[in-house]
């Protein structure tokens, strides 16, 4: 489809507005072509609206009425990291005071690392503006300049355009990091901001690794995220990969998540969105080498006006690997979900096994949840499934717990906890459970 | 004492009288029970007296201890003492039982006024009535009933009964779907919190759990109303010959 259109405000000031900036972006002369590409690919076809399929229940051309100044920053330049009870109060506590090596991205920009000097041989952590700006990393390059179709992703080509700072990650063959690798980023300026941050990471065959984002905002303060994670997984390597997106009601959180999987490996995604304006959650996996199984998971909390957006592409390229994928909605208020997962089996991807599971429990009359599973299957040998349920509490389990003394308020707690437990077993590390379950808690109770 | 005065019950969502002019007294210490044909309001006179929104009261009265329960939510029926063990134990995947149990005996502490047990204070409490029902701990950190036998769930609704120390205890068919060795648990468990301070009605189906729950009284409930009363001794008569004579008459 290629209508000629006019440019919305949003479009143009994101287009102009790249000139003004592209002087303080960090990165390589190479670097500034990826981005002046990607801008390119954004000016051909805009922000994605909804007769494009893939956005079809999140029309960011409507939704994004005007584009926030965007951050900058350069190599070198370090911003203040916030202090210890500022960083509880917008993260929470347990994740706040978690054993963990802490990389802090202070509205775009990279505020310090806690723990480095833990890290074993063989691990490359970096701020990102610092690996751009750096010598010459192959894996980085490529990552970075990642092509995309710019019809259905120009949100990654305006990551890529726009991006001021993330983690550079490289753990080398078989090395493990026994604590989690926790990026902070942390969005607290004055006024509206546009943050671009960008994560690339490469875990090399064997090698152990348990990746934290927490994605948090100050309360009140108004966002424009735009984050994206690339991760290629080696072969028999394990990767945890765990987001916490609750950057507060004012936020539209845009983020992405492009994995790339070898063969005999291990990866778990889990995602917890609780407190957000307008969420757009994206996963697209690939399963290159055979016999690797991937969990991608997670919790979307909404009420309000909030929008969140979880869509998946699960691509078996190469066989005998397993997906599973499990959501939990509670949506409150007039708040909306969405679940879009796409599995893709391939022609040689025989023996895929894969299970796709939505499900959304309803708090109030005016919500609004639209599941959308596609299977597209080109192999005749596989398993794949997939199912979608939506729900309210259980009028006749209330009754039972209250006829238990427990009253009205708790024994609905008590039917979400049992809701979404489900989705927070899949949540292996005990004190991350713990830490997750917290924040899903205190979204509750608030 | 449980007194409950002419009532009339219908399903709340359509006009079927289910109970009509229902009159029938416990004193406290004594056990009752209520036996009847399929049917007749058994189950939902225990419902209603646990206060579940399915029927609406059109007439009568239900006082317990002199307060009439029917405006109470059924939380605070709870915390008045009233306790209905389901026929048909209910399954709470995704909570423990043990965090049932704990959050149940802690609210009701608090609202009846007594500190809320501590963690070691209230898994002695379970062990310790859990035992005497042959219910181990390990079976309550699964979800509340999810994947119990029907003799553990009964066993289950039991321990939630010493646990919760009501006052009034309605067991709605609580022998349905058991063998002989799991009736006798129960029986024994029940047996055990029979008190001066309770008042305890037992609605039964057939005679057998009245060998091992011994009433001081057995009403027949059929066609919405107690028909007859009589000693333990009415039990066995019927088990004998049926409930054909009150059935015959609402045909």
């Amino acid at each position: 489809m290629n209508v000629a259109v006019t440019k919305t405000r949003a479009e143009q000031a994101l287009l102009q507005g790249f000139e003004q900036v592209a002087g303080v972006l960090p990165g390589a002369v190479w670097v500034r072509a990826a981005r002046e590409k990607a801008l390119g690919a954004v000016e051909a076809l805009g922000l994605p609206h909804r007769r494009v399929e893939e956005w079809k229940y999140t029309d960011l051309r409507a939704a994004l009425k005007e584009a926030f100044p965007p951050a900058v920053a350069s190599a070198g330049k370090v911003a203040e990291p916030p202090s210890p009870e500022a960083l509880a109060a917008a993260i929470g506590p347990e994740l706040a005071t978690m054993a963990a090596i802490r990389v802090m991205i202070r509205n775009g920009r990279f505020a310090g690392i806690d723990g480095a000097a833990r890290l074993p041989a063989g691990v490359v952590l970096a701020p990102l503006a610092e690996a751009l700006s750096g010598r010459t990393d192959e894996a980085l390059e490529s990552a970075f300049a990642v092509e995309v179709d710019a019809a259905r992703q120009p949100v990654i080509a305006l990551n890529t355009a726009y991006a001021t700072d993330g983690v550079r990650l490289a753990v080398s063959p078989g090395v493990e990091i026994t604590e989690p690798v926790h990026v902070v980023f942390l969005a607290d300026a004055s006024g509206p901001l546009a943050v671009t941050t960008r994560n690339v990471i490469d875990i090399g065959p064997g090698a152990k690794v348990t990746i934290v984002e927490s994605h948090a905002g100050a309360a009140g303060v108004a966002l424009q995220a735009n984050t994206v994670t690339q991760i290629n997984v080696g072969d028999g390597a394990r990767v945890a990969h765990l987001k916490v997106i609750a950057e507060g009601e004012r936020a539209l959180h845009l983020g992405s998540s492009l994995v790339k999987l070898g063969a005999d490996a291990t990866y778990r995604a889990f995602e917890l969105t609780a407190g957000v304006g307008l969420a757009r959650n994206e996963t697209m996996l690939s399963y290159l080498g055979e016999n690797t199984a991937a969990d991608v998971s997670g919790m979307a909390l909404g009420r309000g006006s909030a929008h969140i957006d979880t869509t998946l592409t699960i691509d078996h390229v190469a066989p005998a690997c397993e997906s599973r994928e499990l959501f939990k909605y509670v949506l409150d208020g007039e708040a909306r979900g969405i679940f879009q997962g796409k599995v893709i089996v391939r022609p040689d991807a025989q023996k895929s096994d894969g299970k796709q599971m939505a499900q959304a429990l309803m708090l109030s009359e005016a919500v609004e949840f639209d599941s959308k599973p596609e299977l597209e299957i080109y192999a005749d040998d596989v398993v794949c499934g997939h199912g979608s349920t939506v729900a309210e509490i259980e009028p006749d389990l209330v009754f039972y717990c209250r006829s238990r003394g427990i009253p009205l308020e708790e024994a609905r707690a008590l039917l979400i906890d049992s809701f979404i437990g489900e989705a927070l077993e899949k949540v292996e590390d005990e004190t991350l459970r713990e830490a997750f379950a917290a924040v899903a808690r205190r979204w509750l109770e608030a | 004492m449980l007194e409950i005065r002419n009532l009339h019950v219908k399903l709340a969502e359509e006009d079927k009288a289910i109970i009509r002019g229902l009159d029938l007294v416990v004193p406290k210490g004594e056990v009752h029970a209520i036996m009847g044909p399929n049917g007749s309001g058994k189950s939902t006179l225990a419902y209603v007296l646990a206060g579940r929104d399915d029927y609406e009261v059109t007439d009568g009265d239900i006082l317990w201890n002199g307060e009439s329960i029917l405006e109470m939510e059924p939380d605070e029926r709870a915390a008045k003492g009233v306790f209905l063990a389901f026929q048909y134990p209910m399954e709470i995947p995704g909570v423990a039982g043990l965090t049932f149990l704990r959050t149940a005996v802690n609210a009701l502490r608090k609202k009846r006024g007594q500190p809320e047990l501590t963690t070691p204070a209230f898994l002695k409490l379970v062990k310790e009535k859990g035992g005497e029902l042959n219910i181990d701990v390990e079976m309550l950190k699964r979800p509340v009933n999810v994947g119990f036998s029907g003799g553990e769930k009964k066993r289950s609704e039991i321990l939630q009964m010493a646990l919760l120390e009501p006052t009034l205890c309605v067991m709605d068919e609580t022998d349905s779907g058991l063998d002989i060795d799991a009736l006798r648990i129960v029986a024994d468990g029940v047996n055990k919190l029979r008190s001066p301070d309770r008042a305890m009605l037992v609605i039964t189906h057939y005679q057998r759990l009245l060998n091992h729950i011994v009433p001081d009284k057995v009403h027949v409930l059929a066609r919405g109303r107690i028909q007859r009363t009589g000693g333990k001794e009415l039990a066995l008569e019927l088990e004998k010959s049926g409930y054909a004579e009150y059935a015959d008459k609402a045909a």
